[in-house]
């Protein structure tokens, strides 16, 4: 008789009705497909307007196209270069440029993509060397395997601190729950 | 506009809450049981109290004309409970669910009551005479979550629900025997056991807490906890439906809705005070909260005496008292419903929540 440990068999796996063998598409809302070629040619715009000096046009235009058809490399991509653009602003434009987007047409839907780029932003700090062995939960939130992420995370985790006490100020607690609830992950 | 009347009964979460139809006795669930509260005057006298669940109470509904009262609970079971002379006498349900039961409405037709459960599926109850038994069928597919709330199309065989798997729909409940043939409707035309009218989600997929449908039953809406409210009209049978309004707001979530006209909802949840929405199938918006902004009982802002600052800093080491919500609830609304109704429109609405509060509000 073959020896079968049976505490080893997935059970979930043999039973048709279970969650285990959903598609799990199906939960999803429709996103549109975004190539890394793409998402790549958005961030060298994107880089341009912050160049420029107009960081506030950067980080609008940067979260009105958050590639949530992307793949992980894509987004990958989009949310450095969205930390780029939140590290390079002063804090006291903090506040003024999140009240200008908030009231904006389209505005409160841009500040939950920006809590979602700053919770994303947290759970990775550490040298983009080791967030490759970060494994993302299907919540698209990455297992925390280390806080801080040594001297380097530590000033970037207190830049997107600072951004996150300013957009609860302005959004309300109401988006952090949004964060959370959205199937389409940054 | 009038202030809203409060019942503060006791220091427990109120799951469901519901009023009889001449609205002089209210159910409200407390752990696990039922309390059963009678008018006298201005206020209300507990008066009975239905034990038998043996877990949590997570749902009550009175049925306006018979009278009965079914009650669902965590421990997976239902009863049904019926007046008699020597007091409320229950009837065990058979579910058939493995996990809690969440929520339990009765049908207008009051023959049938849905029961939303953690198993994935909605038994659909009915009596069955021959046996003098509350037996069920199951609406199974393509459930993939918790179901999380329920919702009785006028018509009695239309159901909707809405799930953990952020998706809102519509399903069939024709049992033969028990409802007549039902008026086709853009809904469906043909409608046996389990068919699936509608199947909705909105933009982000949030889990649904709340659903219900138009008082004609044309209209589907549903809340997510994406703090969206979305409403559905649809076309025909099998085609797109005709509009899909989401309406994204900056609140907390809403637990619990309910349609005040065709063109109105009353929406409440974790931001503690109702919310007021307003629209047809060209669109919809927030128009505003229930609360009043300047109620004189609860605005307490007291002359502040010397005496009085004194006193507060004596007690409470601080000159005024910051620990309560400028709401009439203090805590997260979990249900509302409709409480008075005139002409085709409903003019005063109940609310209960965490904080054991139950108020009458006029809409």
């Amino acid at each position: 008789m073959a020896t079968l440990n049976w505490r080893t068999i997935n059970v979930d796996a043999l039973d048709p009705d279970s969650p285990a063998n959903f598609d799990l598409s199906s939960l999803t809302p429709a996103v549109a497909p975004a190539s890394t070629a793409d998402v790549q040619s958005l961030a060298g715009q994107i880089r341009q307007l912050l160049r420029g000096g107009d960081s506030e046009g950067a980080l609008q235009g940067a979260l009105e196209s958050a590639p949530y058809g992307a793949d992980e490399r894509g987004k990958e991509i989009h949310l450095a270069t969205v930390i780029e653009i939140l590290q390079s602003i002063r804090q006291s434009d903090m506040s003024p440029i999140l009240s200008r987007i908030y009231s904006s047409p389209g505005g409160t839907e841009a500040l939950d993509v920006l809590m979602k780029y700053i919770y994303k932003g947290m759970s990775q700090t550490q040298t983009s060397s080791t967030t490759r062995n970060l494994t993302p939960q299907a919540t698209g939130f990455s297992q925390v395997h280390a806080r801080g992420g040594g001297e380097g995370g530590g000033q970037a985790m207190s830049v997107l601190l600072s951004w996150h006490e300013k957009l609860v100020e302005i959004a309300g607690p109401g988006s952090i729950v949004r964060v959370m609830t959205d199937r389409r992950t940054v | 506009m009038a202030a809203p009347e409060v019942h503060h009964l006791f220091h427990h979460a109120i799951a469901d809450h519901s009023f009889s139809a001449d609205r002089q006795t209210l159910a409200v669930t407390r752990d696990n049981v039922i309390d059963l509260y009678q008018r006298s005057g201005k206020t209300f006298q507990l008066k009975d109290e239905l034990t038998g669940h043996d877990k949590t109470v997570t749902g009550v509904d009175i049925a306006p004309n018979s009278g009965k009262i079914v009650t669902c609970s965590q421990d997976r079971n239902a009863y049904v409970w019926e007046p008699s002379p020597q007091g409320w006498k229950p009837t065990l349900v058979l579910l058939r669910i493995n996990r809690a039961a969440t929520c339990v409405r009765w049908a207008p037709s009051e023959t049938k009551f849905a029961v939303g459960s953690g198993a994935r599926l909605i038994p659909v109850c009915y009596f069955e005479e021959e046996d003098n038994w509350w037996v069920s069928k199951h609406v199974k597919k393509p459930i993939r979550s918790t179901i999380t709330t329920v919702a009785w199309h006028p018509n009695s065989v239309l159901l909707a629900a809405g799930s953990t798997d952020g998706h809102a729909r519509v399903f069939s409940s024709f049992i033969k025997g028990v409802d007549a043939r039902p008026e086709p409707s853009a809904w469906g035309e043909r409608l046996p056991f389990n068919t699936v009218c509608g199947e909705f989600l909105n933009n982000t997929a949030g889990w649904i807490h709340s659903v219900a449908f138009s008082p004609s039953g044309n209209a589907l809406a549903f809340a997510a906890h994406d703090s969206s409210l979305t409403v559905v009209y649809p076309s025909a049978p099998e085609q797109p439906p005709r509009a899909v309004i989401s309406i994204s707001t900056q609140l907390l979530p809403f637990m619990s809705l309910v349609w005040s006209s065709e063109d109105e909802i009353i929406a409440a949840g974790y931001n503690c005070e109702a919310y007021r929405f307003q629209g047809s199938d060209g669109g919809w918006q927030l128009a505003g909260s229930l609360e009043a902004k300047s109620r004189p009982g609860l605005s307490d802002q007291r002359e502040e005496s010397a005496l009085n600052m004194f006193r507060n800093m004596d007690l409470k080491g601080k000159t005024s008292d910051d620990t309560k919500l400028k709401t009439v609830h203090q805590n997260t609304i979990n249900t509302i419903r409709s409480f008075q109704e005139s002409g085709g429109k409903v003019t005063k609405i109940s609310s209960s929540g965490v904080d054991g509060r139950v108020v009458v509000w006029n809409v």
